[in-house]
């Protein structure tokens, strides 16, 4: 498989962040990778060369990637516009307006989503994918594109990332195994726990249990970083202390310094990598 | 003693009086409590359940039966009152004791333990707590708040003078308790910084402990004991005690350690209630992971699972609410949806991030200190027309149109951080020119000299010259708190002040003072530090602006040099009375969400 799959435990568990880094990882390893989220949920827009409006997040990890964002990379963006209203954006140009009244072609949208990877893989020699929110929102699983819809559309092996920070992470981590469908099971192949402080070896025989319940296998450990980076959700509110460089250069040298310190940490972002090659 | 028998024959010449509200102290235990018996016709029982023995200096011991609530409940009043009137009993009648044995015996039992634990941190298990326990005061139920082990640097003073998180305190009052006390709280952790934590146990400071030490040491130790016998005390006393739990009761790498949440929960025999805030996602994932990495017996424990914070239609939720009721066979008895409501927040962690609250016309700078402790003092000012920036540049200081410099667990070492962010020369230039208020560390910081020359409260001993605004000289000599609750007045007339102090070090102070105190036996005490030309004011007094005698004088001194003057100076209102009637906000969205026949199962009522 040339692609990957970062799932979350929860918004903001560090999806986008490790996404980028482990693009950067493997695009400073000379390989050619792409970012990719099939549906994104953001009002946080920007605009391709191209014309297209895409998720910030993909935008960013593209420049991670060494790349000029494109339509592609988020083929589906989702911008709430209040009172129930959400403006479909796909392949970057406006679709429609999903009301009340307007429900979204499900399928036919993600078979434009599935498009988009289909054309990025034939392209590059890896694509790095992203989910959204958890994947195991049981209201939601049925209409679900970026989580269990890729896994189901194209078998994407997937990693999840759990955010340690306001603990029950070890709950986070088997609940979500535990709620996805029986027959993906088989593509979690492991977890990252994200955002720890203090001493790893705390951590050691809750990892173990996790590790022999689910079959997953922990990739690492990433240390609590008070990273500057651009939040998807409130970029103006970050970026301001990216410094008064040029902003992809600043974020680039972040990435730079957090793929360091993750694996002085003992990230096992090599192992990641070996999963693109089963 | 005649004289008390004169007045327990007069209670019982007047009848069942149910709650007298004209009574000063009224009321001294709980909201409606029957004050027939204010002087007790079976005493001394020496039932302990109901009392204890404590020291005296006359008689050795002397039987104190102050914490006996079962003498200020209705049925137990009408009851006995109804015995001693049936049989014509005066009071010291031998045949009291009877009467006594009798209704105990069949009126009174220990009360019911429930434990809401959560998914996460900021679950929102203390104000589940919270809401559940007005929701039963609403039903005429008598309940206790419980967390055996909080963490936390918001603490706060009972009336005995014992020192408990503050968030249980606000779970009394939304129980209609007037008397919290430590065994609502008994074991409280306050972060030093570093690695180590100061252990306050039932009330007093007990010891400091890094991570290691504390579950290696103290809680195999006396931990287990502490949490078992303040349990015991509150079921004793209240129809239920709702306790609460500390992170994620899944912790499964320190799982044996953990006694706040289903180890606490198996001494106090307690059925749980998981709540998980689904505001993040991933919530149907952190319930089911939570339910099934605990071990079967514990997870029997869990009656009932609360999806909390849900914003928008809670319709949307059911499907998945039905699903996973079925993957694990547990309830879920309540959607609850998100509720603005404006109640002090247990950790400074809630603003992490948050830097302004509020967009009224008055700009007030609360310096963000990095050991900021107490910052609840600051609530009230959310009331007014305000915006709180919470200060961590000297920009934000020279923008402000008033300053207030906070508490915080360690006043030296955040001061050198007040220097090093350039924030302490911002405050010089601003003096005089805005209302200045430092509050405890913040006031320590006001002044001329920090002396900690046995490196006491700064990680180096030394002497450091403050910020001078006041000429007092702030110092620590000994690992000693003072922790005491005050009453007082403005010394310049304007009415009453309450609140607490909480503090290691002590002030010598040069200036005007600020308060008289008016507690009881300290007549002649002042307090705090006043220069009104400058527009300075520094007290130890946390809670200073609850009342609004001094806070409509602190905000009165602030003009806006916003484009917009403030729309009102001030309200009036207590904020006691504020924070009731959020209170009831709060328990009217969980009855709003919660399926009340499942809930009040679990409770074990019948309605």
């Amino acid at each position: 498989m040339r692609s990957i799959l970062f799932l979350g435990t929860s918004s903001g568990a560090g999806k986008t962040t490790l996404d980028a880094v482990f693009c950067r990882y493997l695009a400073r390893r000379g390989m050619r990778v792409a970012p990719f989220k099939a549906s994104n949920l953001s009002l946080n827009s920007y605009v391709t060369l191209g014309g297209e409006e895409i998720g910030m997040g993909q935008a960013f990890q593209a420049w991670a990637s060494g790349l000029e964002p494109t339509g592609d990379m988020n083929p589906v963006l989702l911008k709430p516009s209040g009172s129930g209203r959400m403006q479909v954006i796909l392949r970057g140009k406006p679709y429609m307006d999903i009301s009340r009244d307007s429900v979204m072609d499900r399928d036919a949208v993600m078979e434009k989503a599935c498009e988009s990877y289909d054309r990025l893989m034939s392209e590059y020699d890896a694509v790095v994918c992203e989910g959204s929110g958890s994947p195991a929102e049981l209201n939601l699983m049925k209409t679900d594109m970026a989580n269990v819809g890729m896994m189901k559309a194209r078998g994407v092996t997937s990693v999840l990332v759990a955010d340690i920070e306001r603990g029950g992470v070890f709950a986070a981590i088997y609940g979500t195994w535990l709620l996805i469908p029986d027959e993906l099971k088989p593509l979690m192949k492991g977890f990252v726990i994200n955002r720890f402080r203090g001493d790893v070896s705390i951590l050691g025989s809750g990892i173990e249990r996790v590790e022999k319940l689910t079959g997953m296998r922990c990739y690492g450990i990433v240390p609590y970083e008070t990273l500057k980076f651009p939040e998807e959700d409130s970029m103006s509110e970050i970026g301001g202390s990216l410094g008064d460089g040029d902003i992809h250069e600043e974020f680039v040298r972040n990435l730079d310094r957090l793929i360091d310190s993750a694996e002085a940490a003992g990230v096992d972002l090599e192992g990641l990598a070996r999963l693109l090659e089963e | 003693m005649k004289n008390i028998k004169k007045k327990v024959e007069d209670e019982i010449a007047g009848g069942n009086i149910h709650c007298n509200s004209s009574c000063a102290y009224n009321p001294c235990h709980f909201k409606g409590q029957n004050c027939t018996f204010c002087y007790c016709p079976f005493y001394p029982c020496h039932d302990e359940r109901l009392g204890y023995e404590v020291p005296s200096e006359k008689l050795g011991s002397v039987w104190s039966c102050e914490d006996c609530l079962l003498i200020h409940r209705d049925f137990f009043v009408e009851d006995v009152m109804g015995t001693i009137e049936k049989e014509g009993l005066k009071a010291g009648d031998p045949r009291m004791r009877e009467v006594f044995e009798d209704a105990v015996g069949r009126l009174w039992r220990p009360g019911k333990a429930v434990m809401v634990v959560g998914a996460t941190s900021d679950a929102g298990k203390s104000m589940t707590v919270a809401a559940l326990g007005r929701i039963m005061l609403r039903r005429g139920y008598l309940c206790a708040p419980f967390k055996s082990q909080n963490m936390s640097l918001n603490s706060r003073v009972t009336s005995k003078g014992h020192e408990i998180a503050m968030v249980q305190m606000l779970q009394a009052q939304a129980m209609g308790l007037t008397i919290p006390d430590f065994h609502m709280n008994p074991i409280l952790l306050k972060p030093k910084g570093n690695t180590m934590s100061q252990v306050v146990v039932e009330g007093k400071p007990f010891g400091d402990y890094d991570v290691p030490g504390y579950y290696n040491d103290f809680v195999p130790g006396p931990g287990r004991d502490i949490v078992r016998r303040n349990i015991e005390f509150l079921k004793n006393r209240f129809d239920y005690v709702i306790m609460e739990g500390a992170g994620s009761p899944a912790e499964i790498n320190i799982y044996d350690r953990d006694i706040a949440n289903m180890r606490a929960a198996e001494i106090a025999d307690a059925d749980c209630i998981l709540v998980v805030n689904v505001e993040w996602g991933g919530a149907f994932a952190y319930a089911i992971g939570t339910v099934e990495l605990l071990p079967t017996e514990d997870r029997a424990r869990i009656k009932g699972i609360i999806l909390n914070n849900v914003r928008g239609d809670p319709e949307k939720m059911r499907s998945g609410a039905e699903e996973l009721e079925r993957r694990c066979g547990i309830p879920v008895i309540g959607i609850v949806p998100h509720v603005d409501v404006q109640l002090p927040q247990e950790d400074s962690e809630a603003f992490r991030g948050v830097k302004t609250r509020g967009n009224g016309s008055l700009r007030i700078a609360v310096v963000k200190l990095p050991r900021i402790a107490n910052f609840t003092d600051i609530d009230p000012l959310y009331t007014e027309d305000t915006t709180v920036v919470f200060a961590d540049c000297p920009e934000d200081i020279l923008s402000a149109d008033a300053i207030v410099i906070p508490g915080t667990k360690n006043t030296v070492d955040d001061y050198m951080w007040l220097v090093s962010t350039g924030i302490a020369d911002a405050i010089k230039m601003m003096r005089g020119k805005v209302p200045i208020l430092g509050i405890c560390g913040g006031y320590q910081m006001m002044g001329a000299e920090l002396v900690d020359l046995k490196g006491i409260e700064g990680r180096e001993p030394g002497t450091y010259a403050g910020l001078g605004l006041f000429d007092n000289l702030s110092y620590w000599e000994k690992y000693d708190k003072r922790v005491v609750r005050d009453k007082a007045e403005l010394v310049d007339g304007g009415g009453a002040v309450e609140g607490y102090e909480i503090h290691m070090g002590m002030s010598v102070v040069k200036e005007k003072p600020l308060f008289n105190i008016t507690s009881f036996g300290r007549k002649g005490e002042v307090e705090g530090s006043v220069r009104e030309d400058e527009m300075l004011y520094g007290t130890y007094i946390h809670g200073v602006l609850d009342k609004p005698a001094f806070r409509k004088k602190f905000i009165s001194l602030i003009r806006s040099r916003g484009e917009r003057p403030a729309e009102k100076v001030c309200e009036t209102e207590d904020y006691n009375a504020f924070v009731d009637r959020n209170l009831d906000l709060l328990a009217d969205a969980f009855e709003s969400g919660l399926d009340m026949k499942r809930f009040l199962e679990i409770m074990g009522v019948r309605e």
